[in-house]
């Protein structure tokens, strides 16, 4: 673990920024701490432009009690400085090429949506929720104004509090079901307008069907993969027709083991991204290299999320491993 | 041991005693690492230990395949000692240190150990070779692009990739980025201009260091102005190297394109080169913007070159004047009202040759941001609307019949397909 108490001490006074009550902002006006925006040394002009920028974030505090959150967060940062000496804590000291960084999605508990706090402002701060999870990583505070890194997302205390307007959309949904019998894919070729075998290429037919707009993958063992769907929601539907539509032609179709395999959703944070500053900080999360692909892979540990960063701002993520969810 | 006596004593009667002496004081004892039975009256060796076990035992023993036995994690097999001569082969070819050999053979022994590359195709074996290597160099910060290593193993860059994709995720390995300062050094070392030949007439023979030097601010300023990132690093430096020769002499190879250029330098020409050097030639451009006595010349991207020195000298505040980030727009915004009103302030004093300056001054800075930002979107991707689907609608019959084909379509269907298929097994009619 590094140093020193006052290590922990500025990462307890961060945490409690959370929600950024504009009354604390005064007290850390000496520290940048989540400044994402780089401001040039040689124009301190524009620094205390970012704190008058922190001032500024609307607040709907009136839902939040603060009084007690120093504390909770005080004992939970305690407690997670163990954890947090096992990730990195790195120190940026990269002048002029880190205009830009991005501030990582953090993650709001219970919410399937990835609803990510980003701001969209210009200055782009990011405001961690309080700790309660996920790897931040702690920078020394700069009082020169040297540019530092966005401390890696914490999850809020209240998830109801959304910070910012960038929400992912949903763009695809891969699920497998089973239908629990033996196919005749022949058969199925031949009754079906919407089908297609061709069985020296793939050993499955291709079904389409129009609402929800999405495509199947029929296999004669009775398996069946839907993609194309962009909410769950749709998926099941969907698969539920495919199956409607397997019954009708005469196969004793069920609908086991629906499981949502795969989510890939999309936004963009509006800001240019500074990629090879990114790979140095989180070099342990973040695998960019530009021979073989723009964009860097981004595989946060907590939430298992996939992102996909490019330096435009547009952002793609998926979720790896989908865990099945207890309905009803 | 006990079992051992018993053993002999049953199969071999006699075995108890010595057959010289005929005593029964036998020890066992060992001569080096073998144990012999050993007459403890006049010392001769009764039985040199055993090679084997009893014949019940063999029959026990049962053939398994070399997968399943331990003899695959004890020999190094053929392919793995082939995978390392490749290693050590291509270390020598790129004249790296022995130190990098080394660390190479380790990276390929220690993948070996995974049974996904065990049992991988023996193309991935190749590129996994280029792999270690590259691996090695990036770690030691030594310029190697995969592209050259594609090359010289003779493979395709996607399965290089993916193969390295995947051996860094099974090592769990750090991998630094490309250092671009020194693959500017080498790349730029390779550039066949440095003496005069043939091929190279003597007004393009260019010194070395000022060569590399410039090529190197050039390479910087690109990489300040967003050029760089997500973008394969060789064709930049090409672009820059490029520039930083031509400008060097500009009167004398403002007529040299950057093909040309490269045919004579004996260096492959990327594609991406042109494009790249437009956008360096854009920044210059608008850095030219800045300079008031490059301001009245009116340059154009041939014409910018010949003052890419003074650029460079001034390079970081050209930068600071003639760009902005989004972040200060309200700043910048707030000047031009500050200057307005110094202009009608002034007006009034009378200034007119100050008038006339701030007139011509460029009224608001462009964005610094990537090329890509700076395109209009190439189509709007319109938010779809809420769907409001709870995944347990009822689905009517008449939407899924619509999927279905009626009775008659099915026989047409057929009819059509064995029609087609007739077709194509009977040959063309002459």
């Amino acid at each position: 673990m590094e140093g020193p108490p006052y290590l922990e001490f500025y990462l307890d006074q961060c945490a409690a920024q959370d929600d950024c009550v504009p009354a604390l902002s005064p007290l850390f006006s000496p520290i940048v701490p989540y400044d994402v925006y780089t401001p040039n040394p040689s124009s301190p002009d524009t620094t205390s432009e970012s704190h008058l920028e922190v001032k500024d974030i609307p607040s709907d505090f009136s839902s939040v009690d603060l009084s007690f959150l120093p504390d909770e967060l005080t004992q939970e940062n305690r407690d997670q400085t163990a954890v947090r000496s096992q990730h990195e804590i790195e120190e940026n000291r990269n002048t002029q090429s880190h205009q830009n960084k991005l501030p990582l999605p953090s993650e709001q508990d219970d919410e399937l949506g990835l609803h990510s706090s980003i701001l969209s402002n210009s200055c782009a701060h990011l405001h961690p929720g309080a700790a309660d999870s996920a790897q931040p990583s702690a920078e020394k505070p700069s009082p020169d104004a040297l540019p530092l890194v966005a401390m890696t997302p914490m999850t809020p205390v209240t998830p109801a509090l959304e910070r910012s307007g960038i929400v992912p959309q949903l763009q695809n949904i891969v699920s497998t079901v089973n239908l629990a019998c033996k196919l005749d894919l022949k058969k199925i070729a031949l009754h079906a307008k919407n089908a297609e075998y061709n069985p020296k290429r793939f050993a499955a037919v291709i079904m389409r069907i129009r609402e929800p707009r999405t495509t199947a993958l029929i296999f004669s063992s009775g398996k069946m993969v839907c993609t194309g769907a962009k909410s769950e929601e749709q998926s099941r539907l969907a698969a539920r027709k495919y199956a409607r539509v397997v019954q009708k032609l005469g196969f004793p179709a069920k609908f086991l083991d629906f499981k949502i395999q795969n989510m890939v959703g999309s936004c963009d944070v509006r800001f240019s991204i500074r990629l090879e500053g990114l790979v140095l900080t989180h070099q342990q999360f973040s695998s960019y290299e530009p021979e073989l692909f723009p964009g860097l892979i981004y595989r946060m540990v907590k939430p298992r999320i996939v992102l996909l960063i490019f330096v435009s701002g547009k952002v793609v993520l998926t979720v790896p491993e989908m865990k099945p969810i207890c309905k009803h | 041991m006990q079992r051992l006596h018993s053993g002999f004593q049953s199969e071999m009667p006699g075995r108890g005693c010595c057959p010289d002496c005929g005593s029964a004081e036998l020890v066992e004892d060992s001569h080096y690492s073998q144990s012999q039975l050993v007459c403890s009256d006049c010392g001769c060796v009764v039985t040199e230990g055993v090679l084997t076990t009893t014949f019940s035992e063999e029959s026990n023993l049962r053939e398994i395949t070399y997968s399943r036995s331990t003899g695959e994690n004890e020999q190094v097999s053929r392919s793995q000692q082939r995978g390392l001569r490749r290693v050590r082969d291509l270390c020598r070819v790129l004249q790296l240190p022995t130190t990098f050999e080394e660390t190479a053979i380790t990276y390929y022994q220690q993948a070996y150990q995974h049974s996904g590359i065990r049992t991988a195709r023996l193309q991935k074996k190749e590129v996994l070779v280029g792999c270690c290597v590259l691996i090695t160099c990036r770690q030691h910060n030594w310029p190697l692009t995969m592209g050259t290593i594609c090359t010289l193993l003779y493979a395709d860059l996607d399965v290089f990739s993916g193969a390295y994709m995947q051996i860094v995720k099974l090592l769990g390995l750090d991998v630094p980025s490309l250092c671009l300062a020194d693959l500017v050094k080498t790349y730029c070392s390779s550039f066949k201009l440095f003496q005069a030949s043939p091929s190279v007439p003597a007004k393009y023979v260019e010194d070395k260091e000022q060569m590399l030097s410039r090529a190197l601010q050039l390479v910087e300023l690109a990489s300040e102005t967003w050029l760089v990132t997500g973008r394969h690093p060789l064709p930049v430096i090409t672009a820059a190297t490029f520039l930083a020769w031509q400008s060097l002499r500009p009167s004398d190879r403002l007529t040299c394109s950057l093909a040309q250029f490269c045919k004579m330098a004996n260096v492959d020409l990327p594609y991406p080169a042109a494009s790249r050097l437009q956008e360096l030639v854009a920044i210059l451009l608008r850095m030219a913007e800045q300079l008031a006595w490059l301001r009245v010349l009116k340059l154009d991207k041939r014409s910018v070159v010949k003052h890419i020195g003074d650029l460079l000298q001034h390079r970081h505040l050209l930068l600071r004047m003639a760009f902005q980030d989004g972040s200060s727009e309200m700043e910048t915004k707030e000047k031009e009202q500050q200057r307005q009103r110094q202009r009608q302030g002034e007006e009034e004093v009378g200034h007119s040759t100050l008038d006339l300056s701030k007139g011509k001054r460029p009224a608001s800075p462009a964005l610094l941001l990537p090329p890509c930002m700076l395109k209009p979107p190439k189509r709007t991707c319109p938010t779809p609307p809420v769907s409001t689907v709870t995944g347990d609608e009822n689905i009517s019959d008449s939407e899924i019949e619509q999927y279905l084909r009626t009775p008659q379509e099915v026989r047409d269907f057929q009819r059509a397909q064995a029609a087609s298929q007739a077709a194509l097994s009977v040959p063309n009619p002459p």
